[in-house]
């Protein structure tokens, strides 16, 4: 009969402050197979895993049960200790009185304190039935891919490669870059955004261990921690690659024009373009979507024949490329390729996007001189749509007066209800050199309260007050639009508790930064988890903030929630630390908890294999007849085809039959 | 101006009071302004309404302020519950306001004349003078409403008079 | 034919039953027979039971609403006050505790709110269910080269989550503008379109402060767009409109009046009814409007007249 050791945790007052912990502890003494019952301030303290080696040690107990927070944090480090005590870590459970009772019931201690006996005994049946397991260790692809190539996937690259691992970096845009390419200066120093991030964009370029993929996006991901396959889709640029230069002569032939997404919308572009002047790699690419197919020259057709010269006639864009990169007669897919990536680990760093003004309704959003704040960023750059000169959209006029208005979506229920964390220093960074240009210019800023906790950043916020700009503490309600195209600005000034009312020129809004189009996609394929406010889910908000729930994917970014630079640099440098580890061990353990099949028992019935989310199974002959084998690199222990199983065929070491049996015995008892 | 003194249970029992009376939404409140920033009561000169009417409250100043005619400038344009991004509905506070007011009779006596109407003859708004007005342009003279309709007037009175509103001896 | 309960509320019967003609000669030319609400009563105005008790408000509301649900149709109110006070009862019912509470009032005067009528105003009903096209082709009348300034006032934009009918954007309302172009004439924007113009509980309290807002109003109208007349779909709206133009008048604040019309009264007009029953009672004066838009030269020349 097994020898069970039971460890009861007040975790502080967090157990104790509710449930009555001697009382539990002298219930699981009364229990059969019980050959200890402890308790302890802090079970996972030095003195607490002491007491578990030593009972180990001393012949006491084969099993243990701890019974305290929950396995998600914790399970590791007693089964550390159950091994350092010189036991198999696997005769190991752990019954969650914390999260799953005193934290919940704590309005109810007799209640909770019946419910932990319950949860106990529980843990004690299954544990009496466990058996040893020992891990499985697999190979490792010495390669790593960052999807996103915004300056957090750069970063996140860059260290990769550095360390010595081959980096890929996929990126869906031409070019690498992200967001911070199309700001013009950033807080609290006022660096020129593209000077300090085009050398770095030029080293993930140029590094041997980095290959780019940009215009790329990830199709699919299969596989587990250490041996991803990746099929990444490089769509069609409908020029080569090999023979461009970069040099926008197709651009500049192009007739076509759409909206410019790096201007914000600002400018037009050409169907032929190239991402942005400092664009990483510096290709052109042809946006089909805005192709006029100038010539009648569709992709894959043969040039007409001019009746006047013999002569074919090509399209602008062919005729203008002096490198020969663009041939419209070949049939070039538009779905563009698929290339196979095999890697050991997964950084993911596809940042965000800031709303648009349309989904506010009480700001005009109909109206050229309603802006979003990322907008004005393209309307006072140099590479941007006037040059830097600050202009009021569609006029040749310098605003006079000016409006930023804070919290545009954010905490807000009916949009978001996060803080963005980076508008207020934006915005002030904007006033601020702003004001610093055109000194005449008149600018309220309005905010609910200003947010400036970082290193700089509040005395950069009370800088902007000594250089005359206009700080209110209110949301702005309202605007209304006046004749002529100014903007009557309904505000609140907090301090003195009365309305503003005023004019402005040009209304700047800062949106909220949510999640980027294709998070939602790109989740499901790849099993990561969305936190409430829809940012994907690190494994703990503290202690794993790179990591994931998947093991093998490391977040890093505004992915995970808004952060500004300095901040996205450091998780992205985090993330690719984590991410490196697989790599440099060169091997991955494999949790024993896994399913397997009894050949002997197996029909061959093959009710499992569709079952099988992880399609971890297959039919194979053995003996006289096909059975079911499970690849364990591919089974996550998820039980499904042990439960569908009809001849009993698969156990989930772990969770079988007998110890799941005595865990429900325990509870109805 | 002398300092507001802080007490919980006033402020406790202020909270409760607004939200029992239909202010549920009170506590989400932040301050942010952007009610009284559209409010045209605020704007007319009605300081106490919206995010100010809402500190008062949650300061626990609500007989400090049990006299004060700002509610009662409210034109109920709800153009607060559209604009406030926590979803506090302004207005069902600043209505729950008025009705501890009236529940304490802290009301103008103009506003009994409508209470009157209403019981008596179905309409809040009724004058004699509108039957010569109906004639005029070619409508009968009573509206086929409560004002014409003695068992609709008893209907009407009998869920007033059991209402908070006859127990305050309004008709 | 489409059919309708029309709520009048106090406003409409009592001090503008111009208006009242006006729902009950052009709705039914134009496909919508109107119902009435035998019994109704006040909605209940907000200073009343509002202003008291939820429940009493709910109850007094429900009341009216249970009429229409008698009679299997929905309620249309002309009244923008009314819309809103109706509106909100009915979603603060939608609450099944809430539901409970009132029609344990209603039950012992022999009723029960069930939530089976919809709610709506007489705008909604003109621009979804008759429409801008049928409006059109109604004329008898056209308003061309007259300019308007709209009204919509407040109570039919706000809180738009209780409203079956909802403008694309509240703070830029369009559906009065496109209800006036449909009759030829020009409804430009102006700055304070969307504003409050001071009546209700605001005037009552304190009728400076009301006067205040509305002057502030009125000259965005007058200085920005200088129109020929303005029109509402707010019986309110109309009543501060039409009394308050005279005050700031006598006062000297002003020196121009601006004709106001209830959106009906002008629809009816350009249909050809009679201006003594549909528009015959205001202290503004609209004579020389109502001659110029029933003139021979407006007359739309077509072999069968419509509307009438």
């Amino acid at each position: 009969m097994a020898k069970v050791g039971v460890y009861v945790c007040h975790c502080g007052s967090n157990i104790a402050g509710v449930i009555d912990v001697e009382a539990v502890r002298a219930f699981a003494e009364t229990l059969p197979g019980v050959a200890v019952a402890r308790k302890d301030l802090f079970m996972c303290s030095d003195s607490g895993q002491e007491m578990i080696k030593q009972d180990i040690r001393d012949g006491l107990v084969d099993r243990v049960v701890v019974a305290a927070c929950t396995p998600r944090t914790h399970e590791p480090i007693f089964r550390a200790a159950l091994a350092a005590g010189g036991l198999n870590k696997y005769l190991f459970e752990m019954a969650n009185i914390r999260d799953q009772d005193s934290w919940v019931h704590a309005h109810d201690p007799v209640g909770a304190t019946e419910k932990a006996k319950k949860v106990v005994a529980s843990a004690i049946g299954k544990a009496s039935h466990l058996k040893p397991l020992e891990d499985k260790f697999v190979d490792v692809t010495d390669a790593a891919l960052v999807v996103g190539g915004g300056v957090g996937g750069i970063f996140a690259a860059l260290e990769l490669a550095n360390m010595g691992h081959k980096t890929y970096l996929v990126e869906r845009e031409p070019s690498i870059g992200g967001v911070m390419a199309q700001l013009d200066k950033t807080f609290p120093t006022n660096d020129c955004s593209a000077c300090i991030l085009t050398p770095v964009m030029v080293d993930a370029g140029n590094h041997p261990n980095i290959e780019l993929l940009t215009y790329s996006e990830v199709d699919d991901v299969e596989g587990y921690i250490g041996n991803f396959t990746v099929k990444v889709r490089q769509k069609q640029t409908y020029i080569d690659w090999k023979k461009c230069t970069g040099c926008g002569a197709c651009a500049e032939k192009c007739p076509a024009k759409t909206p410019d997404a790096f201007n914000s919308g600002l400018s037009n572009r050409h169907a032929a373009y190239i991402h942005f002047p400092q664009a990483v790699p510096k290709k052109a690419v042809i946006d089909m979507g805005a192709c006029i197919n100038c010539a009648g020259r569709t992709i894959g057709s043969e040039p007409r024949i001019s009746k006047k010269t013999g002569e074919p006639i090509y399209a602008p864009c062919e005729k203008a490329c002096p490198a020969g990169a663009i041939d419209r007669s070949l049939a070039l897919d538009p779905n563009g390729t698929i290339r196979e990536l095999k890697v050991g680990s997964i950084v993911v760093a596809t940042g965000f996007k800031v709303m648009e003004k349309e989904n506010f309704k009480e700001f005009a959003p109909d109206c050229e001189n309603v802006i979003t704040a990322l907008q004005l960023e393209r309307l006072i750059s140099a590479t941007g749509p006037t040059g830097g000169k600050l202009l009021v959209p569609g006029t040749v006029n310098k605003p006079h007066t000016m409006t930023f208005v804070s919290c545009v979506g954010s905490r807000d229920e009916r949009f978001h209800t996060h803080c963005s964390r980076v508008c207020c220093m934006y915005m002030i960074k904007q006033a601020r050199l702003l004001k610093e240009k055109y000194p005449d210019l008149s600018i309220n800023m309005h905010f609910m309260d200003v947010r400036a906790a970082g290193k700089g950043y509040d005395e950069y916020y009370t800088g902007a007050r000594a250089m005359g700009i206009n700080i209110f503490r209110g949301k702005v309600g309202g605007v209304e639009k006046l004749p002529g195209g100014a903007l009557r600005v309904m505000a609140y000034d907090m301090e003195a508790g009365t309305p503003i009312e005023y004019e402005t020129d040009l209304m700047i809004l800062a949106t909220a930064i949510e999640m980027a189009d294709g998070a939602k996609e790109l989740a499901q394929k790849m099993g990561l988890q969305f936190c409430g406010n829809n940012f994907y889910r690190e494994l703990h908000p503290k202690l794993g903030p790179v990591e994931t729930s998947v093991r093998g994917l490391y977040l890093a970014g505004c992915c995970q929630g808004p952060k500004d630079i300095p901040d996205t640099v450091s998780q992205a440098k985090g993330a690719a630390a984590a991410a490196a580890v697989p790599l440099s061990q060169g091997k991955v353990k494999i949790e024993p908890i896994l399913s397997e099949v009894h050949p002997e028992k197996c029909s061959g019935c093959g009710i499992c294999v569709p079952l099988c989310p992880y399609d971890a199974i297959s039919l194979k002959p053995y003996a006289d007849r096909p059975r079911a084998v499970i690849d364990m690199t591919q089974c996550k222990g998820c039980g499904v085809c042990t439960s569908a199983c009809p001849s009993a065929a698969i156990v989930l070491h772990g969770y079988e039959e007998e110890q799941i049996y005595a865990q429900i015995a325990a509870l109805t008892a | 101006m002398p300092a507001i003194i802080i007490e919980q249970e006033k402020i406790n029992e202020a909270v409760k009071t607004i939200m029992d009376l239909g202010g549920t939404g009170i506590l989400k409140c932040v301050q942010c302004g952007a009610c009284s920033a559209v409010c045209p009561g605020v704007k007319a000169g009605f300081p106490l309404l919206c995010r100010l009417l809402i500190k008062n409250i949650l300061d626990g100043r609500l007989e400090e302020i049990i006299e004060e005619s700002s509610s009662w400038g409210c034109q109920a344009c709800n153009r607060c519950t559209e604009v406030c991004p926590q979803n506090v509905r302004p207005q069902e506070v600043v209505f729950a306001f008025r009705r501890y007011q009236a529940g304490e009779l802290a009301i103008s006596t103009s506003t009994t004349t409508s209470q009157m109407n209403l019981y008596e003859t179905g309409h809040a708004v009724y004058s004699e003078s509108s039957k010569e007005l109906r004639k005029k342009v070619g409508l009968p003279e009573v509206p086929p409403t409560s004002v014409g309709d003695a068992k609709a007037q008893k209907e009407i009175q009998t869920i007033l008079e059991q209402s908070p509103m006859g127990e305050l001896g309004l008709f | 034919m489409e059919k309708i309960g029309l709520y009048l509320g106090c406003n409409i019967p009592f001090k503008a039953p111009d208006i009242e003609q006006s729902f009950r000669k052009v709705f039914p030319a134009l496909g919508v027979e109107l119902t009435d609400l035998p019994g109704a009563g006040c909605c209940p105005a907000w200073g009343t039971a509002p202003s008291f008790d939820l429940n009493t408000w709910c109850a007094v509301s429900g009341r009216n609403i249970t009429i229409a649900e008698e009679l299997g149709v929905d309620v249309m109110t002309g009244c923008n006050s009314c819309f809103g006070i109706l509106s909100e009862a009915k979603h603060f019912m939608e609450k099944p505790d809430r539901k409970k509470a009132v029609n344990a009032i209603l039950g012992q005067v022999g009723r029960e709110f069930k939530g089976t009528s919809d709610i709506y105003h007489a705008s909604n009903i003109l621009h979804e269910v008759i429409g801008v096209e049928k409006i059109k082709e109604s004329l008898k009348y056209q308003l061309e080269g007259l300019k308007i300034a709209v009204q919509p006032g407040c109570h039919i934009l706000w809180p738009s989550d209780v409203m079956k009918v909802k403008e694309k954007n509240s703070f830029y309302p369009t559906h009065l503008r496109d209800l006036c172009e449909a009759l030829g004439a020009e409804a430009p924007e102006y700055s304070r379109l969307e504003a409050c113009c001071g009546m209700g509980g605001m005037r009552s309290t304190d009728v400076e402060k009301s006067l205040g807002l509305f002057t502030e109003k009125l000259r965005s109208i007058k200085e920005e767009l200088d129109p020929d007349m303005i029109v509402t779909t707010c019986s309110s709206c109309f009543l501060q409109f039409d009394m308050s133009q005279q005050i700031l008048k006598e006062r000297g604040v002003i020196d121009y009046e601006i004709p106001v019309f209830y959106y009906t009264q002008l629809l009816a007009l350009a249909m050809g009814f009679d201006p003594k029953e549909v528009a015959a009672i205001s202290q503004t004066r609209r004579d020389g409007v109502i001659a110029e838009i029933q003139s021979e030269k407006r007359k739309i020349n077509e072999e069968e007249p419509h509307g009438v």
